[in-house]
């Protein structure tokens, strides 16, 4: 019973009687800046936290990390010969490229330069985000176990390759609870490819509960008519209706708790009236036409488009600004398995501005400090082309071992670059920072202690960084 | 049997050994359930689906001292008793209907979830039930439905992800069957020793691939699910469909026997030789009467019409390749051609074309007004994907009744006149439909590739040809059928292709041979199509069958495929008894070993999950381990009084019947604060079970009240009402199946729930919200959550609305016009009891305030009765908007969506 208890939405909310909602109401509609801290568990957070919130800008699909952050001239003379067996080092590959007849090193044909006081390498692709790398911390030794797509945004997700475990902002919620008692405290939003070859799918278990409680599942805001799925009361029922309905109903059910006694009965009284509230704070959330036009000056005229990753990334930080514990972005298409020089440009063009415009317009409002912006994919891309290598045309394929991801904010260091990799941008050479580890070092700026955060499920108890990951103290501020 | 001090209270042993508990802790039982609440209660547990009031009045009339008993056979004697035990198999057996990885595309595992639902209706014994499903495969003459109900342990995920390691998954779907093979049969959890020796259990490694062995040598592949389901697979013809392709292939066998190559090749030898030069040649040569421009791509944009007309790549570059009849321009979604412009008044455009692309695309466009291009594609049958052709020309779209396939090379001919398109798709005129104004109207060159970069142009291009008249059907066809076959007849008979010497002998004997021949082909090739169409509808289901050759099974250091350690034989933990002496060393002889009278955990296993069922909560709490990491059992004697009783004859409903007809199960549930206190979670159960029903029920009884629901039983899942867009969002798409949601028409929209499609990555959502599985993995428990999604969805979700519309329109027709009896109907429809005084007022305010709100605004009430596929009947529009927001709010209440 005490799991049904344990909401995403307040248990304190018990016993606000209608007159107390009216009230409420009556207040500007604006019932999403009420900020209470509700469900959670006893004992945590573990240490003060440096991160209150976080947005995950993933991009699904590998984004090159040669082509964007990791800057490697040395790749300019090697490009075309025979990657060496020294270095792959019996590397499995996937089945797309294992039956290739040479791996032909691909350089990238695109600029790099140096950016900002810290003076970090950017590719030409992105412009706005080489504004900001003095507040991010660039981690260009990222590696993961997995190489192929379903096992690898499962694992950064979940910590596991399989499906069944809890996702990253489901840990969140589960164990930090919800800031806000009118929004879910775990927010995931979708936006589609600008690159022209197929994208990659993705699940609903990536933000899944996996064995936690169902209510700690992401919630889906979503484009158009009904952001979160049934919102909207039916055509044909008025507020005025809904609220009458409402009232009858609860009558009903207090009645019924007379009778019964259950406090399941009181508990779903109070989700009602929720709900109810959720019809106001939600669309209220989504309207963007109180934002003045320097927003979508910062932002781009794409996060007009309901949907777009720009859109989403708007939405983001009016999430983050109720503190929303959680958002999770997921852009689609950074896949380039060939014609990366067009693809990867169309992705960027797509997804530059609004990442750079998030990061810029939290720290405007001095959310950043304590809001933690994550960026990256689920693995990197290979030096070694596939398909046909040519002066103008190449593609990549997965890559586990390195990778470059990217945080801001939070409790981070800014303006930092940490690790490295080889000549050929294919081996860490130092400070190798792997998938648990960076979901031991997000935990860690929520102020969770990666080891002691677990759920006991089939007479184990199971943590996001399953028996491994460290913290990487060497990103923390 | 224990002594207790209340002896009249205890119907059966289970309440002696509950009741003695409660002696010890102070505690009183409940009284018995109202007879309403707890018929309500006990349909649901046998039946999933509330009692009709007509039900609730018999009972509540019967007088015997066993009526209660007599429902209890009559509910089990149901054929949705099968039903209501098949939802929590399914939950356990994590069935599905996509293979869950990645592309996740259909499966058809529908016949094996039937095969469980008959096999709790025919009480199959619980012994025969496992076995079937573990090693049904290996029994000695398995019978059809044998070998079906194997096909439990390939409910797991498959994977088809290009670029996947197909060892790497081979190896997780036999981990999947240890997993869920222990977790449904022995309550235990042996994943942990996949890596490493259990830490808590003695469970080593060892003894974790030794069972890992068991189902390690099926015949399966690690990449495998494409095109529907994986090997090894069941075909289950019809006895009509056997004959039938026994008949077909008997008369193709015939037929080609009356085509043999010895006379057809030199005959198609004579032929291309003589047609070549001859008539054919002619006859099949493009027309050029008002020929304005023709572009045949061979290497170059030339216009070979002698108008020159020349094109130029205007943007990127398009590669020449192999096209038909001869050279093409392939599209990357980037590059344009160009073309110069033209004006006529009739005007024809004929182009080959293949389409590689998923949205809407512009072909070409320009000249007078015209833009050519393929609608949104969707799915076709036969894993195929395909879609209408749109043209827009004077100011309107029209969208052709034919359906051009993608990947697949079609000729489009185009004739514009008097304002119209006239299509020739294939040599063959089809109808135009019109649909809407154009969105273009472009006049300036002809253009190929999408100039307005909205609609990218995927896909191959070749023979364009631009006439300033009309093309007649027969120059149509000339082009899209003999043009090609002059073109390779044209070539160097050394260099032509295989498939262009196929592609000869076939127009040969379509069109040239002598007739008697022409006829044979022509039934050959209907014969054909039928067989592959009969197949088609053959069903299958995914099954357990073993290799010729049996797969080694070894140790995997760290449960890692590439780490192959020590080779080991099948075998059971050795914490276990052994397996029986003279039992094959197999699935069979494991599967016979669980059910063995030695065997301690099967039985409690079950009748734990039977407790949690009815109780809410098993006996043993996780009822998914009872290892040492588990919970202790709260009442480990009725445990095992239970265990026994039921490992005495596996009989299932005998068991239920016990439980049900416990006094212990018969309280009421109502709960004081001192028992809350004492008992939160009423596990020592001095009251009756009261809980949120499970997703699948909420949504039934909805159903059942309005009287909506079609109780059909079985057969392909089918797809309600969802939200648009939520696959769609996530899918694939492409040539895959199940990538997007086409919603079911008709009485398939109000099926009962364990038939709704089971789309593994993107579960149905309103289910989920109530705390139904994604079936990923084997699942024995859903935790119950509260929250206002659940809110939500009953309140605004259509299914919901349309449930209420169509119950309070029983109210209107079944009660007449007095509002207070129209309540009280509404009120026990929906909880099968008599709402007290003070209920049905709030109730009858509730009415009385919308039917004023719903007469000032019509139009409201209109809306509101319109939602839904089903119509209203015939009764007055505000009446019915207004009584439905009472049904509405009713449906909404704890207590119908609860069981108490």
């Amino acid at each position: 019973m005490d799991i049904t208890r344990r909401h995403f939405f307040s248990r304190g909310s018990t016993g606000i009687g209608m007159a107390a909602l009216g009230s409420l109401l009556a207040q500007d509609g604006f019932a999403g800046t009420e900020t209470t801290h509700t469900g959670g568990l006893a004992g945590l957070p573990h240490f003060a936290p440096t991160a209150k919130r976080v947005v995950f800008l993933h991009q699904s699909g590998g984004p090159s990390q040669m082509d964007l952050f990791d800057y490697k001239p040395s790749l300019d003379k090697l490009s075309g010969t025979e990657l060496p067996g020294s270095v792959r080092m019996g590397q499995r590959i996937t089945g797309m490229t294992s039956g290739q007849s040479a791996f032909p090193v691909a350089r990238s044909i695109f600029k790099f330069q140096r950016h900002g006081q810290s003076g970090a390498w950017v590719s030409e692709l992105l412009p706005h985000t080489a504004k900001i790398v003095d507040d991010l911390a660039i981690i260009k030794t990222m590696n993961t176990d997995a190489i192929n797509h379903d096992p690898a945004i499962t694992f950064i997700q979940s910590g596991s390759q399989q499906p069944g475990r809890p996702s990253m902002g489901a840990w969140a919620s589960y164990g930090l609870g919800s800031e806000n008692r009118n929004l879910p405290a775990f927010v995931v939003m979708l936006s589609q490819a600008q690159a022209l070859n197929p994208d990659q799918p993705l699940f609903s278990r990536l933000w899944g509960s996996g064995f936690l409680p169902s209510n700690h599942q992401g919630v889906r805001f979503r484009a158009g008519s009904n952001p979160v799925l049934y919102l909207h009361n039916p055509e044909g029922i008025d507020p005025a209706t809904r609220r009458e309905m409402l009232d009858a109903a609860g009558k009903l059910n207090r009645m019924h708790l007379d009778e019964f006694g259950d406090p399941e009965i009181e508990t779903r009284i109070s989700q009602y009236e929720m709900a109810f509230r959720m019809q106001t704070s939600v669309p209220d959330l989504l309207d963007l036409s109180k934002e003045p036009r320097s927003t979508f000056d910062l932002y781009g005229p794409d996060a007009r488009k309901p949907g777009s990753y720009a859109a989403n990334c708007l939405l983001a930080r009016r999430l983050l600004e109720r503190d929303v514990r959680f958002v999770q972005l997921y852009h689609r298409g950074w896949d380039q398995h060939n014609d990366l020089p067009r693809d990867l440009a169309l992705q960027c063009k797509g997804t530059d501005q609004a990442t750079a415009a998030l990061v810029t317009d939290l720290k405007q409002r001095g959310l950043l400090d304590d809001t933690l912006v994550v960026w990256g994919g689920e693995f990197g891309r290979t030096v070694y082309c596939q398909g046909k290598l040519t002066e103008t045309n190449y593609g990549r394929d997965h890559h586990p071992r390195c990778f470059t991801m990217w945080m801001a904010g939070g409790g981070v260091k800014r303006g930092f670059s940490f690790g490295e990799t080889d000549d050929y941008c294919y081996n860490v050479v130092a400070n190798p920072v792997h998938v648990h580890d960076l979901q031991a070092t997000i935990l860690r700026l929520l102020g969770v202690d990666h080891l002691k955060l677990t759920y006991k499920f089939q007479g184990r108890h199971f943590r996001l960084t399953d028996v491994h990951g460290e913290v990487v103290k060497e990103v923390l501020a | 049997m224990p002594a207790v001090r209340n002896e009249k209270w205890a119907r059966n042993p289970i309440d002696r050994l509950v009741l003695a508990r409660l002696e010890r802790e102070g505690l009183q039982p409940s009284p018995e359930a109202g007879r309403a609440t707890l018929l309500r209660r006990l349909s649901f547990d046998l039946t999933g689906l509330p009692p009709a009031s007509a039900e609730v009045d018999a009972f509540l009339a019967d007088n015997a001292a066993d009526a209660y008993e007599r429902q209890v056979d009559r509910l089990l004697a149901l054929p949705q008793f099968g039903e209501r035990m098949a939802m929590q198999w399914l939950d356990l057996a994590r069935y599905a209907d996509t293979h869950g990885f990645h592309i996740d595309s259909a499966r058809d595992m529908w016949k094996w979830r039937d095969w469980v639902i008959d096999a709790f209706n025919r009480n199959l014994p619980f012994d025969r039930f496992g076995i079937e499903q573990l090693a049904g495969d290996l029994l000695p003459n398995a019978t059809v439905q044998q070998k079906l109900a194997s096909g439990f342990n390939r409910n797991h995920m498959i994977n088809y992800e290009g670029g996947a390691i197909p060892e790497e998954y081979q190896v997780e779907y036999v981990a999947d069957r240890v997993d869920t093979t222990a977790n449904v049969f022995m309550g235990l959890t042996v994943g942990c020793a996949r890596c490493h020796d259990h830490k808590f259990d003695p469970i080593s490694q060892k003894d974790y691939y030794r069972f890992f062995a068991f189902f390690n040598t099926i015949a399966e592949k690690g990449l495998d699910g494409k095109n529907g389901n994986a090997a090894p697979i069941l075909e289950m013809p019809t006895a009509a469909q056997a004959s039938e392709v026994a008949w077909l292939q008997q008369a193709i066998v015939e037929h080609e026997a009356a085509l043999p190559e010895k006379e057809t090749q030199p005959l198609l030898a004579a032929w291309t030789v003589t047609q070549s030069k001859t008539r054919f040649a002619t006859r099949a040569e493009p027309p050029r009467d008002g020929l304005l421009a023709e572009y045949t791509f061979e290497g170059n944009l030339a216009d070979s019409s002698g108008n020159h007309r020349d094109g130029k790549m205007a943007k990127g570059t398009t590669p020449f390749g192999a096209g038909r009849p001869g050279q093409s321009a392939a599209f990357n979604g980037e590059a344009q051609l160009e073309f110069p412009g033209f004006s006529a008044e009739r005007f024809a455009v004929a182009l080959w074309m293949r389409s590689g692309a998923l949205g809407e695309i512009t072909v070409l466009e320009g000249g007078p007004g015209f833009d050519i291009g393929v609608t949104d594609s969707h799915p076709q049958p036969n894993d195929k994907r395909g879609s209408p052709l749109y043209v827009e020309f004077a100011g309107i779209r029209w969208h052709s009744d034919a359906i051009v396939y993608g990947g697949q090379w079609h000729h489009v001919a185009l004739n514009f006149e008097s304002g119209h398109p006239r299509l020739l798709l294939d040599g063959k005129p089809t109808r135009m439909l019109e649909v809407g104004k154009a969105e273009r109207t472009p006049t300036g060159p002809v253009t190929i590739g999408d100039p307005h970069h909205d609609k990218p142009l995927k896909g191959d291009i070749g023979g364009l040809r631009i006439y300033g008249r009309a093309l007649t059907p027969a120059e149509a066809e000339a082009l899209a059928l003999h043009e090609p076959v002059r073109y390779i007849l044209a070539q160097d008979e050394t260099k032509r292709t295989k498939e262009q010497n196929q592609r000869l002998l076939d127009y040969f004997l379509k069109y040239d041979a002598a007739p008697e021949l022409r006829r044979v082909y022509a039934e050959l090739n209907e014969l054909k199509s039928r067989l592959a169409q009969t197949k088609q509808d053959i069903v299958t289901a995914q099954v357990m069958a073993e290799m010729a050759k049996p797969r080694d099974t070894f140790i995997l250091g760290r449960g890692d495929y590439r780490n192959q350690g020590e080779k080991v034989t099948p075998g059971v933990p050795a914490m276990l008894p052994p397996m029986l002496k003279d039992a094959p060393a197999n699935r069979l002889g494991m599967a016979q070993w669980l059910f063995s009278a030695q065997h301690p955990l099967t039985a409690r296993v079950a009748v734990n999950r039977y407790w949690q069922l009815h109780f809410g909560t098993g006996l043993v709490k996780t009822t998914e381990d009872f290892g040492s990491q588990g919970d202790a059992p709260i009442q480990r004697d009725v445990l095992d009084w239970l265990a026994s009783e039921f490992q005495s004859n596996w009989d299932v409903k005998a068991m239920q019947r016990l439980i049900v007809t416990s006094a212990t199960y018969r309280q009421a549930s109502q709960v004081n604060a001192e028992l809350l206190e004492k008992d939160p979670e009423n596990r020592l159960l001095a009251r009756g079970p009261r809980f949120r029903l499970p997703a699948e029920m909420v949504r039934d009884n909805a159903l059942a009240v309005s009287r909506l629901i079609n109780r059909s039983i079985g057969g392909p899942s089918v797809f309600p009402y969802q939200p648009p867009g939520l696959w769609e969002e996530l899918s694939r798409g492409e040539t895959f199946t199940a990538q997007e949601y086409r919603e079911s028409t008709g009485p398939d929209l109000y099926r009962r729930s364990m038939y709704t499609f089971w789309k593994r990555t993107v579960p149905p959502a309103a289910l989920t919200t109530f705390d139904a599985p994604d079936r990923e993995k084997c699942t024995s428990r859903r935790l119950i959550t509260n929250t206002p999604l659940q809110a939500l969805v009953l309140l605004n979700d259509p299914t919901y609305v349309e449930a209420a519309r169509a119950l309070a329109q029983r109210a209107l027709l079944e009660v007449g016009s007095d509002s207070a009896a129209r309540v009280r109907f509404l009120f026990r429809e929906a909880t099968a009891r008599r709402g007290t005084q003070a209920e049905l007022r709030v109730l009858l305010d509730l009415a009385q305030r919308q039917i004023e709100h719903y007469k000032k605004d019509p139009t409201q009430a209109a809306k509101l009765i319109s939602i839904g596929a089903s119509k209203p009947g015939n009764v007055e529009a505000v009446e019915l908007a207004a009584w439905t927001t009472v049904a509405s709010t009713i449906l909404n209440l704890d207590e119908t969506i609860t069981k108490q």
